[in-house]
């Protein structure tokens, strides 16, 4: 982990009708981190959010960035505003232009881009969150999902280090949040620092590098998730419950059955965790193999020629222009989220699959699948997709 | 929500990709040629033309014309009655008087107008549809910039514009929620609930003014909105078609200007 780039140091902040809303809280966020602030409705959560990029100035205390005090007047606060980039809960509320181009283009064109900067700018931001050729679309014309990226392109349009956003899922359905979570995935593979609040504990669960438990405007918990949400007291005085996962393993650990120490944040993790309770061993027949195809490489290999060479191969998409890619070849992928340990999943079953991936992502492909053969002593094979017929 | 639709259509539109000046051009040009056109054959020539334009060219579905149609139609009917029953000259049909200063008749002249004003209505209709079926209103914001109009006026024609979207989604929440709860069963029930409704728009129409300060903030604002996508050239093709619908219009106009129905 690199430097600080945020810090509180005991802020204090009141409602104008008087409400105590933020009391007393200190924390440090890391560059490149991904955390996520926990708690229950009015837990003060958006008001601290608000306080990063100096729409709300606490009352009492100081905040920094990148070690130097967050400063008021106009000019820093524009800077300030460029490098941490805010998208609301209601996007709605965050869209303020006719058309989504004009929409993304609203923050460089008041940073004083060329016409030619703020063009090549929103062709960036609307390529990371995956809507080129949406440029002309009114927003009422965009779904639930849409509406949240063009708000995330808005944002990243002024490439900011650091990205907050303000319970991403909400009024999403379950593919629309998944889709959501992923993109944040991909944007902290870029190096961003990206800070989410939510009430959602099964998400903030599995996502977050480390979470804070807020209520009544003070932090109960700050730490990596599985500790943060593994105490059932703190988790009850948050108002909230424990990830179900974790309520499991920690029922398992209760019963006197001997664990991995790792905590399980995903369905893969919770597996390997049952067949040490059982002592079952984790895969009982060759594990199948793990197909690479890069979207980026020179001369990628048609999906579409791939899938008919290995038909019932199960195809997982991860990344944005995955996505894009299976759609232009009109596959529906059957994975879309957490696609690395759906793949493992299915070897461990003896099970071929195929998952699709920029160059960037395709290392982590390796390196994830290649730490899980480690652990657990198998071997798991994890190739690239060729177009000739001999990669089986 | 009507507008809405309109807005769709327009948005789907296959003339969509084409010069907005040469669709502007075309709209207010037939407009224009409808009402200086002495005769009713230029004004029906017009909506023919149209009508066809926007049917085979920009694929808008022929129900849905019949459908924007129906309500200016209905205005137009009545109005024509009225100016073929009230409006008299030439030969006489048929007369009734009920009163002694009052006398409704068909006559040759009437009949005449009432043509012409119908001709001129369905034209002037189709172009103004013409327009609205395949310009969606965010393409007028950049002729409105290119026509000089003051940044103040178009920044704040493009908030409201994207307001009424946010609003009406608003107003149609709530009233559905007043129809759940039976708030439209009676008279003195719907006036109440229209008044709650009322309310409730203006203050979510409050706190969205709010959150826009507050998005605009979060975004750098600094007097800067208008940023508008590039139009495309008009294509030589158009501007020959357009270029020949308006001069076979005009012909029209001048060489027919003596043709009556009757």
């Amino acid at each position: 982990m690199g430097r600080v780039i945020l810090e509180a140091r005991d802020i204090w902040y009141r409602y104008p009708r008087g409400m105590e809303a933020i009391r007393g809280i200190s924390f440090h966020i890391w560059r490149g981190e991904k955390v996520a602030v926990v708690g229950p409705n009015g837990a003060g959560k958006s008001t601290l959010l608000l306080m990063f990029n100096g729409m709300v100035k606490p009352d009492r205390g100081i905040i920094l960035f990148d070690n130097e005090p967050i400063r008021y007047d106009r000019a820093a606060l524009r800077e300030l505003r460029r490098k941490v980039g805010f998208v609301m809960q209601n996007p709605d509320r965050q869209i303020i232009s006719p058309t989504v181009f004009q929409d993304v283009a609203f923050g460089p064109v008041n940073l004083g881009y060329s016409g030619e900067e703020v063009r090549k700018a929103v062709e960036r931001a609307l390529a990371q969150v995956g809507l080129q050729g949406f440029e002309r679309r009114p927003p009422h014309q965009l779904s639930g999902g849409e509406k949240k990226r063009v708000a995330i392109a808005g944002v990243l349009a002024m490439d900011p280090d650091v990205l907050i956003l303000d319970e991403p899922t909400t009024g999403l359905d379950p593919s629309g949040s998944e889709d959501v979570m992923e993109l944040l995935d991909e944007l902290h593979h870029q190096k961003k620092t990206v800070i989410i609040s939510t009430h959602d504990i099964e998400l903030a669960y599995p996502w977050a590098d480390r979470a804070i438990l807020l209520t009544k405007g003070k932090i109960l918990q700050e730490d990596v998730p599985d500790i943060a949400f593994g105490d059932p007291e703190l988790v009850r005085m948050a108002r909230l419950s424990m990830p179900i996962l974790l309520e499991l393993y920690i029922e398992l650990k209760k019963r006197g059955f001997s664990l991995p120490e790792r905590k399980p944040k995903t369905v893969l993790d919770m597996l390997n965790v049952i067949d040490r309770a059982f002592q079952n061993r984790l895969c009982y027949t060759q594990p199948g193999r793990i197909t690479v195809l890069d979207v980026d490489a020179p001369c990628p290999v048609s999906l579409s020629e791939w899938r008919s060479r290995h038909p019932g191969v199960p195809v997982g998409a991860m990344g944005t222009r995955a996505k894009q890619r299976a759609e232009e070849e009109r596959i529906t992928p059957d994975f879309t989220y957490g696609v690395i340990d759906k793949c493992i999943l299915r070897a461990l079953l003896g099970e071929d699959s195929l998952i699709v991936t920029t160059a960037s992502m395709a290392g982590r492909v390796r390196e994830r699948v290649q730490e899980f053969s480690r652990e657990f002593n198998l071997e798991i094979e994890v190739v690239t997709a060729r177009g000739l017929p001999d990669d089986r | 929500m009507y507008e809405e639709i309109l807005e769709d259509i327009a948005h789907n539109s296959a003339l969509r990709e084409t010069n907005t000046a040469v669709k502007l051009a075309t709209g207010t040009g037939a407009i224009l040629l409808c009402l200086l056109s002495p005769g009713f054959l230029a004004p029906l020539f017009v909506a023919v033309t149209l009508v066809l334009a926007l049917v085979f060219l920009a694929r808008v579905d022929i129900h849905t014309l019949l459908h924007v149609y129906t309500a200016p139609a209905l205005f137009a009917l009545f109005s024509i009655l009225a100016i073929v029953l009230v409006s008299g000259g030439g030969e006489c049909f048929w007369r009734w008087q009920p009163f002694p200063w009052f006398a409704l008749s068909l006559s040759r002249d009437g009949i005449n107008q009432g043509t012409l004003v119908l001709a001129r209505f369905a034209g002037g209709t189709t172009a103004l549809a013409f327009i609205a079926l395949t310009t969606p209103m965010t393409d007028l914001f950049a002729v409105m910039k290119r026509a000089r109009i003051p940044d103040e006026v178009t920044d704040l024609a493009m908030i409201i514009y994207r307001t009424i979207f946010v609003i009406m989604a608003h107003v149609v929440q709530v009233y559905r929620a007043q129809v759940m709860r039976l708030g439209y069963s009676t008279f003195r029930e719907s006036v109440r609930s229209f008044a709650t409704l009322c309310g409730a728009v203006f203050i979510a129409s409050w706190e969205a003014g709010e959150d826009l300060v507050r998005a605009m903030e979060a975004r750098c604002y600094d007097g800067k909105f208008a940023v508008l996508g590039r139009d495309r050239p008009p294509a030589p093709l158009s501007v020959a078609a357009v270029t020949l619908f308006f001069l076979t219009t005009g012909a029209l106009a001048v060489t027919t200007a003596e043709i009556t129905l009757l």
